[in-house]
């Protein structure tokens, strides 16, 4: 209902004028004169509004000449500068180019432009006329869900909420939809070799990264749909899907287990975005059965952790990071924890039925094991394995415990770090190959041309204190396995063999002992703020010479990874510097200096990034079209390293 | 009989004529209100279009600032 911004009262002038117990010698006098009055009333008001409406226009005009008058005062300015510039004069060396701070506008955008704060007065006048809504928010006390009870009433934030969640989910699922397709360009380049079982596992999975962008992305929308379609039908198709992994181990007749998924889903609310509201009533019901499957889950877990299965990386891996709802190898496993979960359903709903695998229920718990990822979490599970939802879960060759046969989120994040700090490597030991001891580009040598395999297959620990540059490798791995129990008890990576420790203090970054727990050096100001906060971002096409590149030119988000390789890798390029001379030193100055300044201003921005959530729509955007952008081109550098660099930091967080 | 008719006669033409004064009066109301809502709206679009022009303005000014200005450097 349209509501009039000003409204000149009284509207009817004439009516009521004549007093209903009063004798009047002539009533028409009495109405001409009741009338007349009204007029002025009415002319008042009037004069009211248009008080109003002056003041508005004279206040906005007020503004747009301020403005302009400001505009005027800097073009003035500009233009006696413009005048004074000649390019003779000046000059402009290299480096203060390449020193010169990034242009940020200045420019603040309107935002909630139509808000309760900018509701003109007179209209606020007729808002406060309206009825206030009833006091809901007095049941809150009753309500064990801690939601507002007013906002079921009546939300002002309704649509800006669906709207913020809908554009970050959708970011996330861009970032993550990258990750994948950076993940899979990734390893065809460095790591042929352990990526050959991927390609035959998933298909045409490692064919190029721009059309595996689109094939990746393709199937995903599918996908979505299909499943919006399918829950509108019942869930059709869930069953279908996970029949391949139920049938074999679990004798469960196909009709019973697409009973069961029609009973599970009768319980969700039929809009995902409203479960939150109305979660708290259907899954009253099973508690306790999630509690009993989280913990034969994690007891699963550990038990394929630490008795020595083949694919004990991924399954740590999985454990840890992704245990609910991306494990995919081992299926069998997941049933064995159904079996004592089912007295507690057959109680409830259907006492005959032995139901081996309790399909989640409404809600955001939807990540019981029993669901392959279609039933997961959307965004996540899909965008992670595409390629593999539709095969068997592939039981890792015994041979090849590599990780990209079987390659989620945290085993191809610690995989892409991996692969980062070798280019840091290859990138140090590149610039520095003329003064590096031979052992170390032995060691190098080695670490390259042996196939990765081996270091997999040998346990880690026995390993990183023998070699160190192939004990990166093992460091990172181990990280992985060491987040199943606890992500800080890590070992301290060993002392460095070879290189002087002397070179320690020669500079301030490297100032790190090897053991690099997360404070990073002073320079490095928020590094724990980037540790504290771990970005689950995924990685990003980095090839080598990408990396070198990044490193140079911007250097700021390597913080904690710089706190190992401050602690490993600085240590054979330092100590040639104080003594010989060289060119390549003002480079390496050069390098170091830029790191040291670009990271702060980086971090400042990071900072401001982090102060202010994304809780507004100009955030939210810029986001998005960040994301966006960096997608379209994926190689631009400034992207890619500020989300690759951000993937590390957590990575190496792990490490660390 | 009959003056009391003229006195009515003379009442309700008086009253016509009371009427149509507050007709003029009301009528006048009504185009002040016009006037005035239209003036809003004129003046509205105009500063609209204004603001528009002196943001388009700014940015360039902004623009050419920064490329005329040294910046900062990181140093």
């Amino acid at each position: 209902m349209p509501l009039p911004k000003r409204v000149v009262e009284p509207v009817h002038v004439a009516r009521g004028t004549i007093p209903d117990h009063f004798p009047l010698p002539s009533e028409l006098e009495a109405v001409t004169n009741g009338t007349l009055a009204n007029t002025i009333r009415q002319l008042s008001s009037l004069s009211r509004h248009a008080e109003d409406l002056f003041g508005e226009l004279a206040k906005e005009a007020h503004g747009l000449s301020d403005r302009a008058n400001s505009l005027q005062a800097r073009i003035d300015r500009l233009a006696v500068k413009v005048t004074q510039l000649d390019s003779n004069v000046e000059e402009v060396s290299l480096q203060d180019i390449h020193m010169r701070k990034a242009f940020k506008s200045s420019v603040v955008f309107d935002q909630q432009v139509v808000s309760r704060d900018t509701m003109p007065t007179a209209m606020m006048e007729t808002y406060h006329q309206c009825d206030t809504p009833p006091p809901l928010d007095k049941l809150n006390v009753y309500r064990e869900d801690g939601k507002d009870g007013l906002k079921f009433y009546t939300d002002p934030n309704y649509f800006f909420d669906l709207w913020s969640q809908e554009m970050l989910k959708d970011t996330e699922k861009k970032l993550h939809d990258r990750g994948k397709k950076t993940d899979e360009s990734e390893y065809a380049e460095p790591f042929r070799e352990p990526h050959r079982p991927r390609n035959a596992s998933g298909g045409d999975a490692g064919h190029g990264g721009g059309r595996h962008k689109k094939r990746v992305r393709q199937p995903h929308n599918t996908r979505e749909r299909q499943r919006q379609i399918a829950v509108g039908h019942g869930e059709y198709i869930m069953p279908t899907q996970t029949v391949q992994y139920r049938v074999p181990h679990q004798q469960q007749l196909p009709e019973e287990a697409l009973l069961d998924m029609v009973m599970s889903d009768l319980n969700k609310p039929p809009r995902p975005n409203s479960i939150e509201l109305t979660r708290s009533y259907p899954s009253n019901h099973q508690p306790d059965k999630q509690q009993m499957m989280y913990a034969a889950m994690n007891d699963h877990y550990r038990t394929a952790n630490y008795g020595g299965q083949l694919s004990g990386y991924e399954d740590s891996a999985y454990g840890s990071h992704y245990a609910p709802g991306q494990t995919q190898s081992g299926s069998d496993t997941y049933q064995s924890p159904g079996g004592p979960g089912t007295p507690s359903r057959g109680g409830r709903n259907r006492p005959s039925q032995p139901p081996p695998a309790p399909p989640s229920n409404a809600s955001s718990n939807s990540n019981t094991p029993t669901m392959n990822s279609a039933n997961n979490t959307p965004t996540r599970g899909r965008s992670m394995s595409t390629g593999r939802e539709t095969l068997p879960p592939p039981p890792p060759p015994p041979g090849e415990t590599m990780s990209p046969p079987a390659m989620n989120g945290s085993s191809r994040f610690f995989y892409v770090h991996e692969l980062c700090l070798k280019g840091l490597f290859d990138h140090f030991l590149n610039i520095y190959v003329g003064t590096i001891p031979v052992h170390l580009l032995n060691q190098r040598n080695g670490s390259r041309s042996g196939s990765p395999l081996p270091n997999h297959q040998s346990t880690p620990t026995s390993i990183m204190p023998v070699n160190m540059m192939v004990g990166h490798h093992q460091i990172v791995q181990l990280g992985v396995d060491e987040t199943e129990s606890s992500v800080q008890d890590l070992p301290p990576p060993p002392p460095t063999p070879d290189p002087a420790p002397v070179t320690r203090p020669d500079s301030p970054p490297c100032n790190i002992p090897p053991p690099p727990p997360p404070p990073p050096p002073p320079p490095l100001a928020n590094g724990p703020d980037s540790i504290g906060q771990p970005q689950p971002l995924p990685p990003h096409p980095l090839t080598n010479g990408d990396i070198a590149k990044m490193i140079v030119n911007n250097p700021p988000k390597l913080k904690p990874l710089k706190s190992i390789v401050d602690g490993q890798l600085r240590k054979p390029v330092n100590p040639n510097i104080p003594a010989a001379v060289d060119p390549r030193n003002d480079l390496l100055k050069a390098i170091r200096d830029g790191i040291k300044l670009r990271k702060v201003e980086r971090n400042e921005h990071r900072e401001v990034e982090r102060g202010n959530p994304l809780n507004d729509v100009a955030s939210i955007l810029a986001r998005r079209v960040a994301v966006e952008v960096s997608d379209s081109d994926s190689a631009s550098e400034s992207e890619c390293d500020s989300e690759g660099w951000n993937e590390h930091d957590t990575s190496a967080t792990n490490v660390a | 009989m009959s003056t009391h008719r003229e006195a009515i006669q003379k009442q309700i033409q008086q009253d016509w004529a009371n009427r149509e004064y507050i007709e003029v009066i009301t009528g006048s109301i009504k185009k002040i209100t016009d006037f005035l809502n239209s003036f809003d709206m004129s003046c509205r679009s105009r500063l609209a279009v204004l603001n528009e022009k002196l943001t388009t303005l700014e940015r360039r000014i902004e623009y050419l600032e920064a490329c005329v200005t040294k910046g900062e450097t990181l140093t």
